[in-house]
C-alpha cells in the first residue's frame, strides 16, 4: 500500500526538522501508530529499512525504528462501557447498540527522533 | 539528544485541505469526495449525476485513477469539465494532487466539484482532500462482507450508495444486512438503494446532492 510514500514523508519532516536545529546524524526515529490509521506497522518497517539502506543523508546505518502501538479503544454513551472495538466499531458490546464513540486508535505521529550534532 | 515532535504523518496533506477547503468555501463549491472499489461503479454513477444536474448546476469532475484519461473521457462526454489526475501508481488521491489540480478550473464558475478517487477502499479513506462531504459507493455484486471488512472506509464516509440493485434479483445480497453492518460501524451514515444503469432511487441521490448545496452556500 502507501507505507513507502508515507515514510517518505516522515523521515522528510524529520530532515526538516534536524536542518534547523543543526543536527547532523539522526540514530533513533519513534512513531505513534494507532491500531486503526490505516498504517501497517510491519509494512513501515520495512519502508524505514529500505529508505535507511539507501543511506538518505543524516540517517546513520544503525538507526533504529520504534513504533508505539497505540491501542483502538471506544466508549459507549449510554452505559459509558469502555471497549476495545472489533470491526463493528460502534457496536457496543454490552448494550448490543451502535452507541459508541471512538477513544484512541486513530492517531498517527511522529513522537520523536534522536540525533547527535 | 531526543527531539520530541508529536507532528502528525499527514501533516502535509491536512495543510493542503485546508488551503482546498476555504478555497472551496469561499467560491461556494460544493466538493464531494467519492470513494469506492474499483468496479463499484462511479463513473457511471457520475455520468448518470452529470446528465441529470447538469442543466440546474454548473459542474466539474476531478478524476483519479492510476492510468489512462479513459474516465475523463466518459464524463466530458456527458458535457462536464473533467480533469485526470494519474497518480503512477499511487493508490489514493492526496489534497497536494487535488490543489495542483485545482489550477485548471475557475471554480466561481463552478457550483459542484466531484472527486472521483483511485478505485480503493483503503488508503482514500485516510486523506482529507478538503471537501465538504466523503461519499462511498458499494455495489452488489462485491458481497455483503466489504462493510464490515473495511470498517475504516465506512467509519469515514457520512453517505453510501449502494449500486447495481438491479442485479439484487441474481445475487445474494442483502441490504438489510448491509444497513444493519453500515450502523454498527458507523450510526451516523445513511444508505442509499439505488442503480445507475437504470435510473431507480437515483432520486434520492439527486435530493442529497441539492440539499448539501444549499448548506454549503448558506454558509
Amino acid at each position: 500500500m502507501h507505507e513507502m510514500s508515507l515514510m517518505g514523508d516522515i523521515l522528510q519532516l524529520i530532515q526538516e526538522d534536524a536542518t534547523d536545529k543543526g543536527i547532523q546524524q539522526i540514530d533513533k526515529v519513534e512513531l505513534i501508530v494507532g491500531e486503526i490509521s490505516n498504517a501497517m506497522p510491519d509494512a513501515l518497517r520495512m519502508a524505514f529499512d529500505i529508505f535507511r539502506d539507501q543511506n538518505l543523508h543524516l540517517f546513520t546505518e544503525t538507526a533504529e525504528l520504534v513504533l508505539h502501538i497505540e491501542e483502538a479503544k471506544a466508549k459507549c454513551v449510554l452505559c459509558e462501557l469502555e471497549y476495545r472495538p472489533d470491526q463493528k466499531i460502534a457496536l457496543c458490546p454490552s448494550c448490543l447498540v451502535p452507541s459508541g464513540k471512538v477513544l484512541s486508535g486513530e492517531t498517527f505521529q511522529i513522537l520523536s527522533y534522536e540525533g547527535r550534532n | 539528544m531526543k527531539i520530541t515532535l508529536r507532528t502528525d504523518v499527514l501533516t502535509n496533506n491536512n495543510k493542503a485541505a485546508e488551503f482546498n477547503r476555504e478555497l472551496f468555501q469561499n467560491t461556494k463549491t460544493l466538493v464531494i469526495n467519492l470513494m469506492s472499489s474499483p468496479g463499484a461503479g462511479k463513473t457511471t454513477l457520475l455520468e448518470e449525476t452529470v446528465r441529470e444536474l447538469s442543466g440546474k448546476y454548473r459542474i466539474a469532475v476531478i478524476e483519479g485513477d492510476l492510468a489512462t484519461e479513459r474516465d475523463a473521457d466518459r464524463i466530458r462526454a456527458m458535457g462536464a469539465k473533467a480533469v485526470q489526475i494519474n497518480t503512477h501508481g499511487g493508490c489514493h488521491l492526496d489534497a497536494r494532487m487535488v490543489a495542483a489540480t485545482l489550477t485548471e478550473f475557475d471554480l466561481d464558475e463552478i457550483d459542484l466539484l466531484f472527486i472521483e478517487n483511485v478505485g480503493n477502499l483503503v488508503c482514500p479513506s485516510g486523506y482529507d482532500l478538503g471537501q465538504h462531504h466523503k461519499v462511498a459507493v458499494l455495489s452488489v455484486p462485491e458481497g455483503n462482507d466489504k462493510i464490515p471488512k473495511y470498517p475504516q472506509m465506512f467509519m469515514r464516509t457520512e453517505l453510501v450508495l449502494l449500486n447495481k440493485i438491479d442485479l439484487l434479483p441474481y445475487l445474494d445480497f442483502s441490504v438489510e444486512e448491509a444497513r444493519k453492518d453500515l450502523t454498527e460501524i458507523n450510526p451516523e451514515s445513511i444508505l442509499f438503494s439505488l442503480s445507475a444503469r437504470t435510473q431507480e432511487g437515483m432520486h434520492e441521490w439527486f435530493s442529497w446532492i441539492e440539499g448539501a448545496y444549499l448548506q454549503c452556500v448558506q454558509q
